[in-house]
């Protein structure tokens, strides 16, 4: 058993511990399975990750489908430099705000 | 004989806020729902009633209430429904957060674009929102208001003082200083401060006027450290990615106690943001109305 993304969810798979939304109310119990709109009702409530029966533990990774060529990532890092010049790039918040910037920046394939 | 100059010094604080309080006002509306909640003996009832005598207010709570920011199942049809359903502390704090964006009209266009201010402004309403929600606080439409009302500073520094104002945006856009480093110097306050100042001129709740004063310095923050963490958290992940534009060119520095208040770990901000962008449009959408 082990915690996966809500968005790295799929219908079919059984929950292994209850969902509760932040008052404690239970939103899903044990066993369920998961159909489409258990997952509409999981990300509407801003649940991030749910414990999954039979997942294991290497689950919880980022599933990132994107890959970009390591000119292009040096480029968008460069151009976006200037924009971090007041913030600490050596914090891991910051670090990982930089490397959202930079996926989004060559998603929207403006380079 | 010499009298006593009571008159604040132009361009000071109390300056600032004088000159612009008459000009932006909340509806009236919004202090008499304050006042219903506030009044303990007060039921749904009364409170529908205030809301329901504002038929724009009343829509825009209810397109609201029914977006997928808060992706309920039921409809909720009408205002009593929405205060049974979400509490009437938050339709409150929502009540504030749909009024607010007509409030500041002429403001000059060549200072500050108001599509791009308020895309910023609900953004980091929207994201400090759901960063409350990951946290799982009981309040987090409090959160949202203030996330809302966060720079209302600017359009006020815009309104009251647009030649300084100006020569400030653009020595930040030139140098990529920071700005609010550049308000301080030359005003000897921020627009944070003007901010937290002109709601409490207008009464609001310190919950949310707190955090707005404190967004840059969430740990000066005496009652609300926590809410002015998820605004001050929110606004550089707002301008990390480059969500709307409210004068600022560079990203503001962390404040480390902050970041370590909210202790949310930093590989769930990919997660939390994935939440946050498919609501932006639709929320904006209401908000703002047709606003141009």
């Amino acid at each position: 058993m082990g915690k996966i993304l809500t968005d790295n969810l799929a219908s079919g798979m059984i929950l292994g511990a209850d969902v509760r939304d932040r008052n404690g109310r239970l939103l899903l119990g044990t066993g369920t399975i998961l159909s489409d709109r258990h997952l509409y009702i999981l990300r509407t409530w801003g649940v991030i990750e749910v414990e999954i029966a039979g997942a294991d533990d290497g689950g919880k990774g980022h599933n990132s489908a994107i890959t970009i060529e390591p000119a292009l990532w040096s480029a968008i890092e460069k151009e976006i430099a200037p924009l971090f010049r007041h913030a600490d790039n050596t914090h891991p918040a910051i670090m990982e705000l930089m490397r959202l910037r930079i996926l989004r920046e060559a998603a929207h394939g403006n380079h | 004989m010499a009298t006593t100059d009571t008159t604040p010094r132009e361009n000071s604080l109390e300056w600032l806020i004088n000159k612009t309080e008459s000009v932006y006002t909340l509806p009236i509306i919004y202090d008499r729902l304050t006042e219903v909640i506030n009044h303990p003996r007060s039921s749904i009832e009364d409170i529908t009633e205030v809301i329901s005598k504002d038929q724009g207010l009343t829509a825009r709570l209810l397109k609201l209430a029914n977006s997928p920011l808060f992706g309920y199942f039921s409809k909720i049809d009408s205002i009593g429904k929405a205060a049974t359903i979400i509490g009437t502390q938050q339709l409150q704090a929502m009540a504030l957060a749909v009024s607010v964006t007509e409030v500041f009209t002429g403001i000059p266009e060549n200072l500050v674009n108001m599509k791009t201010f308020w895309q910023h402004s609900i953004a980091c309403g929207i994201t400090a929102r759901a960063l409350a929600i990951y946290r799982r606080e009981a309040n987090v439409e409090r959160v949202f208001a203030a996330g809302i009302l966060h720079d209302v500073g600017r359009l006020v520094m815009c309104a009251a003082i647009p030649d300084i104002f100006g020569e400030l945006l653009v020595a930040g856009r030139e140098e990529k200083a920071l700005l609010i480093s550049l308000e301080k110097e030359r005003l000897g306050f921020s627009h944070a401060d003007v901010g937290g100042r002109l709601l409490e001129k207008w009464r609001i709740p310190e919950s949310i006027a707190e955090p707005v004063a404190c967004h840059h310095s969430p740990d000066a923050a005496r009652k609300f450290p926590l809410e002015a963490a998820f605004i001050h958290l929110a606004d550089i992940i707002c301008k990390s990615l480059g969500l709307g534009f409210s004068g600022e060119w560079v990203v503001p520095p962390l404040e480390l106690s902050a970041w370590e208040r909210l202790d949310i770990p930093a590989n769930a901000l990919a997660e939390i943001i994935k939440h946050v962008e498919p609501q932006l449009s639709e929320t904006t959408a209401i908000l703002r109305g047709s606003a141009p």
